[in-house]
């Protein structure tokens, strides 16, 4: 019953993951790609992580650790890569409506020149 | 044309000589007799259960420290090569700081990544790991931290003290080996302890924790002399 459980869990992560390298492949801009890539590939591991506990429980702390260091990287690290290519101003889909980032600095900037002004 | 016969004929030499080699390929259905001899005597001889420590750091201790040298003089080749801008450029303001989120992600990151670094090679000769691996892990949270927080400075003195210190003393703990034991780097310089438990195969964690301590401090020094002279 146990085996069953836990392979269900896997499969279902591997089509997290599966659906990531499709994101991968099929949206439209950096910025797309980088979070299709982050939300799926986090929940899909985690998915995966978790049926292996299931199969075998020992591992369970060992693996929930890994969990944790997951969850607390791979956000992160494309939340950076993000800025990172939002820095160097690459091109975002035509199809975008806002940019809230850009709004933001643009509010800064004036805010300083107002700031240096008075 | 004569530029693809000439590919052509280099593939088919290529071809020729791996194929000697797969053709004669069998497997090893049994060890040497080096390798029986440190499979069945290493663990009662050195105390350690994993047997490529006891190979890498007892056994081959000389080939280790050859191997620790390579890296000495190829970090001194990166201080040579890339030497330290004498002003210090005023890139800080042009450089903006982390988004706080990256900050604070790599503040909780880097002490558990020292402490995984530590962790691998003063296990070394119980698990897979070991000086050389853990060393890499501690440059690469050093690496975190100069992506991280670009405002961070390095303490340079202390990190070519640990460097050297370390080195030093790893070649001491070698000599006394010749001194109190078999030879070179042997690890019975202190009593083997109990099979399997954090402080046995004698010598073998200090030697593993000594390496472990002068690649860390290299390599990061490294990688910031990569960083200063951008």
């Amino acid at each position: 019953m146990n085996e069953l459980i836990g392979s269900i869990i896997i499969l279902t992560g591997s089509v997290f993951l599966f659906s990531a390298g499709l994101g991968i492949l099929r949206m439209p801009d950096a910025y797309n790609r980088i979070q299709a890539g982050t939300k799926a590939t986090t929940l899909g591991t985690m998915m995966v992580l978790l049926g292996l506990a299931v199969l075998h429980p020992a591992w369970t702390w060992k693996l929930l650790i890994l969990v944790f260091f997951v969850l607390l990287t791979n956000p992160v690290s494309s939340h950076a890569l993000a800025r990172a290519a939002h820095r160097i101003h690459t091109p975002e889909a035509d199809s975008t409506v806002i940019d809230q980032l850009e709004e933001e600095e643009q509010e800064e900037a004036r805010a300083a020149a107002e700031g240096t002004n008075t | 044309m004569i530029k693809r016969m000439l590919i052509m004929l280099t593939l088919l030499l290529t071809a020729a000589i791996f194929a000697r080699l797969v053709l004669n390929y069998g497997e090893h259905q049994e060890l040497g007799k080096l390798g029986a001899h440190y499979a069945s005597q290493g663990p009662a001889e050195l105390g350690a259960p994993n047997l490529v420590t006891a190979v890498v750091v007892t056994y081959r201790g000389l080939d280790t420290l050859g191997e620790v040298t390579v890296l000495f003089i190829s970090a001194a080749g990166v201080g040579v090569m890339l030497r330290r801008r004498k002003q210090v450029p005023d890139d800080n303001e042009a450089r903006k700081p982390s988004s706080e989120i990256v900050v604070t992600a790599a503040q909780l990151l880097l002490p558990m990544i020292f402490l995984f670094g530590i962790y691998v090679f003063v296990n070394g000769h119980l698990s897979p790991g070991g000086g050389f691996q853990g060393g890499a892990i501690i440059a690469a949270g050093s690496l975190l931290l100069l992506l991280a927080l670009p405002q961070a400075e390095m303490r340079h003195r202390l990190i070519s003290i640990t460097e050297s210190l370390s080195g030093f003393s790893y070649v001491v703990v070698g000599l006394l080996g010749v001194i109190l034991a078999g030879g070179f780097l042997d690890n019975r310089i202190m009593s083997l302890g109990t099979y399997g438990s954090l402080f046995s195969a004698g010598a073998i964690p200090i030697i593993y924790t000594l390496i472990g301590l002068k690649v860390g401090s290299e390599l990061s020094a490294v990688l910031d002399r990569f960083r200063q002279s951008d």
